[in-house]
């Protein structure tokens, strides 16, 4: 029987030549999830902003330059995502109430931890957005001021203040609770 | 020198260079009040990695992978413009995942989560599986491993020569054994790259394992049934 030999070789430029698009996606989704999570501040809302932002990523996908940070474009399409879609959406229901469904996430420590968790939840959801995507993006998933400048589309300088004061407020808010 | 409330968060967040940072470390260590504003960043920190860091570590929902599994494998773009690259993969990697989905598509579709995160390079010489990894190949069906599983079993199947043999992937490593009389040989194996740029993953290992097995086998992969039979018969030789 006829078989062809170098197919194994030619799969595997084939996928070095799509940088592996899915596969790279793939590898950044818990990424994807943790930042949602810290956006919205509710489960629902972070795997649908994941969904939809996944969606955008796969349409544009010709937009993003093979090469540069995977991880920065898609931080950019989802808080974009998050301002246009998740934030008009709820101020056009009225319900952008810190969501108590959203705090069972990864609390499985006992009572403490858990009323620990839902404190920080709390006190994210209160900072200003702005603010609360910079934390997000420099103390969570560990960007520089530069790159976070740049997800989110404002000078270096711009984000700096947007941190120091977003960190202030959430030190003045979890220190006082405990 | 004056150490603003800014540089010590600046340097707490790495932003400092080399000179600064050794004037603020310098700062800090004459001055108590300086080093609990240190500590207060580097709480809050804590704070939150405690916070975020589980979520990070949940399972995806299989809604997310199956859309992006859905794009990997649709063979034209719907309309979009495709680069002749990427049509070129689509073509030459649909066949090979269409073949192996239907058994290795739930596999495949966690383990590309635990698996693709590093480049793998050179195949070694071959040996036996240790203990630990022979263990695992000798007892494990791919229906009974728990999600998290290391090493993962990804597929069984029977190789031309009519050994049985089973892919694995561990974070170590992963590749190809075949049972015979001594043990687990291990005909193929992917090494781990340690000098490799975690930002910039690329390779499709699981892919590569793969591809290496649907080169190997007489067939496709077996079935959950199929590989039950084959461990009841001490994964020897079949024919």
């Amino acid at each position: 029987m006829k078989r062809t030999r170098p197919a194994v070789s030619s799969i595997r430029k084939a996928w070095t030549l799509t940088q592996t698009f899915e596969t790279l996606l793939v590898d950044l989704l818990p990424r994807m999830r943790r930042f949602a999570y810290g956006l919205t501040g509710a489960s629902a809302d972070a795997d649908d902003l994941c969904q939809m932002a996944i969606e955008r990523a796969l349409a544009r996908r010709d937009q993003w330059q093979p090469g540069t940070r995977l991880d920065s474009w898609i931080y950019k399409i989802m808080r974009n995502l998050f301002i246009d879609e998740i934030r008009a959406t709820r101020r056009r229901r009225e319900t952008f109430v810190p969501d108590e469904a959203g705090l069972a996430i990864g609390a499985e420590g006992g009572q403490e931890a858990t009323v620990e968790l839902a404190m920080i939840d709390r006190a994210m959801l209160r900072l200003p957005d702005e603010q609360r995507e910079a934390v997000l993006l420099v103390m969570v998933e560990g960007c520089s001021y530069k790159e976070a400048a740049k997800i989110v589309g404002c000078p270096v300088g711009t984000l700096n203040s947007r941190l120091v004061r977003g960190r202030d407020a959430l030190m003045d808010l979890l220190e006082d609770a405990a | 020198m004056t150490v603003t409330p800014e540089m010590i968060a600046a340097f707490a967040d790495g932003e400092l260079g080399a000179d600064e940072r050794r004037r603020v470390e310098a700062a800090i260590a004459a001055d108590p009040e300086l080093a609990a504003q240190l500590e207060r960043h580097r709480r809050l920190k804590g704070l939150l990695a405690a916070r975020y860091a589980p979520i990070a570590a949940e399972p995806v929902p299989d809604r997310l992978l199956t859309l992006i599994a859905q794009s990997a494998h649709a063979e034209t773009g719907s309309g979009e413009v495709v680069s002749m690259a990427q049509a070129r993969a689509r073509r030459s990697l649909a066949p090979m995942v269409r073949r192996w989905l239907p058994v290795a598509g739930p596999a495949l579709a966690a383990s590309l989560v635990l698996a693709i995160w590093q480049p793998w390079q050179s195949a070694q010489p071959s040996g036996y599986a240790d203990s630990a990894l022979a263990t695992v190949l000798e007892s494990r069906l791919v229906a009974e491993q728990p999600t998290n599983a290391d090493p993962r079993i990804l597929l069984s199947f029977q190789a031309r020569d009519g050994s049985v043999c089973r892919a694995w992937r561990s974070t170590a490593d992963g590749g190809i054994a075949c049972r015979d009389g001594m043990g687990w040989k291990v005909t193929r194996r992917f090494a781990g790259s340690p000098e490799a740029d975690r930002e910039y993953r690329q390779a499709g290992s699981d892919a590569d394992i793969l591809a290496v097995a649907q080169e190997m086998a007489k067939d496709g992969a077996m079935d959950a049934q199929a590989e039950r039979s084959a461990r009841a018969a001490g994964w020897l030789n079949l024919r």
